[in-house]
């Protein structure tokens, strides 16, 4: 074979290759968005399930879902914006950064499954608090830790050095630069970290699925440590009883419905993301 | 020091610590609670046969299914993936990049479950009736609905690192009278070797820890297939092992400290996976991928 011959024969295989990827996921989306649709309507994203999801809609479901994120933001965010900046300011040996970098892409790296038997060994069954949603949205905050946390730290590293400077020669302190400085030049990036961290968490069903959740039954909760019922582990259900032509209605439902909610948050990210760009 | 700068240091001190104790806590409570099935069972959980009322903890069915599903899903994704990711790094306009790049990340965004409603409803079906099989939930369906989760997280990643390959070199090579396909094999692909080996690295950590997709499809039978690659038939993953029965063992049993034994070696597994790819790879720049 000569070269010419080997060349077309990389181009026809990468053609080869992207037909089969493209065909094969935009099927995918198809697939979703048509039996999605079929299922979804305003009834149905305003009334409770019934019979064990197969009738009925998925209202609390999103109240659930909404509320273990809303939960999981509140926890995470200020613990993370704390972490970024003892990284970026304090932080100063090299070998601790490392070990810190070590800690968080660890931490980034864990299962989720693996949140989900740690919360319930620590929560259920060592603290004995029993299920309830609250618990739901600190093993989904110690979940997204890594990602906000890498964007703050990001932002933070990119203010330019003139601006540090400056607060300096003005006569503040350390801390008056984080707060008036640092704070204000990066909150940005780390609510961006933040929503991108929260478009995974909101369709996470491993950690949840042992300490927060409860399948039916359950409405709003009334305190924290009550149970939710949650979009992804309704899914889970409906996933199971899968012979029903109803539930598997209802279950497309729901992963529309779900995933327009991690798309929601994703690309207010992705927006925030590109202004930030824009603006430096 | 200004009260409100010690306040403000001891805060941030506190975040730190915390956020860097939650793995070595994890840790921790996962050995503290696995310590009896080391203890008791040893060498046994390195057996073949699961069966808790008798006392009997292999759990090698499992790591075998983890492997078997691992192995399918990146001999299916990788080629595909990267064939891909070329395609749009080097041919595609800069514009409809920016499309495909976007399509992707829609993608990789689709929470796992879903995927796992789609092997339920269409792809276990499939493979039934392709393979004329009693049952369509077998490893290779599990294997092929992984290579389409992680398919989209592979082709952006890929297309990442070759795209941050310097314009010069490829007009370089171009310029020497080379074949597209000489630009890409001798000069893109080398140039963009390791952080080809890091994305990898990475879709190997997505496919091990996957819970959900697989979990629903994969049959759930602790047994090894007879011939071992007969992927055909019903399997478990250490996963989907976990998802299925952890609600399940009752809470300081042998049978609860030996599942919490799995997630532990599967955790290990993953660690050791970040700490290779935060040796040989780390970019301090570097996005997260889940």
């Amino acid at each position: 074979m000569n070269r010419r011959m080997w060349n077309a024969f990389f181009v026809f295989g990468t053609g080869l290759a992207v037909a089969v990827c493209g065909v094969g996921l935009l099927m995918l989306i198809a697939l979703i968005a048509w039996y999605g649709l079929g299922a979804v309507s305003l009834n149905f994203l305003l009334t409770a399930s019934r019979n064990f999801g197969a009738e009925g809609g998925i209202f609390y479901q999103i109240v659930g879902s909404l509320l273990l994120i809303v939960g999981a933001a509140l926890i995470c965010f200020p613990l993370a914006l704390g972490t970024a900046i003892f990284k970026s300011e304090y932080l100063t040996s090299g070998k601790m950064q490392r070990l810190c970098a070590v800690l968080v892409y660890g931490l980034n790296g864990v299962p989720s499954i693996v949140f989900g038997i740690f919360g319930l060994v620590f929560f259920v069954h060592v603290l004995d608090v029993g299920i309830s949603w609250f618990l739901g949205s600190i093993i989904l905050a110690m979940m997204i830790l890594p990602t906000v946390v890498l964007a703050s730290f990001q932002a933070m590293n990119s203010i330019p050095i003139i601006y540090r400077e400056s607060a300096y020669a003005l006569g503040l302190n350390k801390w008056q630069v984080i707060v008036r400085v640092l704070i204000p030049q990066s909150i940005g990036g780390a609510v961006t970290g933040l929503l991108l961290g929260l478009a995974r968490a909101v369709g996470e069903t491993a950690p949840i699925m042992f300490v927060a959740t409860a399948f039916s039954g359950v409405t709003i909760p009334g305190s924290l440590f009550e149970p939710v019922t949650a979009l992804p582990t309704h899914i889970l259900a409906l996933a199971q009883q899968a012979t029903d032509p109803q539930a598997l209605q209802n279950g497309w439902g729901a992963s529309l419905v779900l995933i327009c909610l991690v798309m929601m948050l994703g690309s207010f990210g992705l927006i925030s993301r590109l202004r930030l760009k824009r603006a430096r | 020091m200004l009260l409100s700068a010690k306040i403000g240091k001891a805060y941030v001190v506190t975040c730190a610590m915390v956020s860097a104790m939650i793995i070595v806590v994890i840790l921790a409570f996962l050995v503290a609670n696995s310590w009896q099935a080391f203890s008791q069972v040893g060498w046994s959980l390195l057996g073949w046969v699961w069966n808790p009322p008798k006392g009997q903890f292999g759990i090698l069915p499992m790591v075998y299914g983890s492997f078997a599903v691992t192995v399918i899903a990146l001999g299916i994704a990788l080629p595909l993936g990267i064939a891909t990711a070329v395609f749009t790094s080097e041919m595609l306009s800069a514009t409809m990049r920016i499309y495909v790049k976007s399509f992707l990340e829609l993608l990789a965004g689709i929470p796992s479950i879903v995927y796992g409603l789609m092997g339920v409803a269409f792809l276990s079906v499939f493979v039934q009736d392709v393979f004329d099989l009693q049952s369509g939930r077998t490893i290779l369906t599990g294997g092929i609905l992984l290579s389409v989760m992680v398919l989209p997280t592979v082709i952006t990643l890929c297309d990442d690192a070759m795209h941050h390959i310097p314009m010069t070199y490829r007009e370089a090579a171009r310029g020497l009278g080379l074949y597209k396909y000489e630009v890409v094999k001798d000069v893109v692909l080398p140039a963009a070797k390791m952080d080809i080996l890091g994305a990898v690295l990475l879709a190997l950590g997505r496919v091990l820890g996957e819970t959900m997709a697989v979990m629903l499809v994969i049959g759930s039978i602790d047994r090894m297939p007879v011939p071992f690659w007969n992927v055909l038939v019903p399997g478990q993953t250490l996963t989907s092992k976990l998802g299925r029965e952890m609600a399940e063992a009752a809470f300081g049993s042998l049978h609860f400290e030996a599942m919490i034994a799995m997630g532990l070696i599967l955790l290990f597994f993953v660690l050791v996976l970040t700490v290779v790819s935060l040796t040989y790879f780390y970019n301090p720049e570097g996005r997260l991928y889940e």
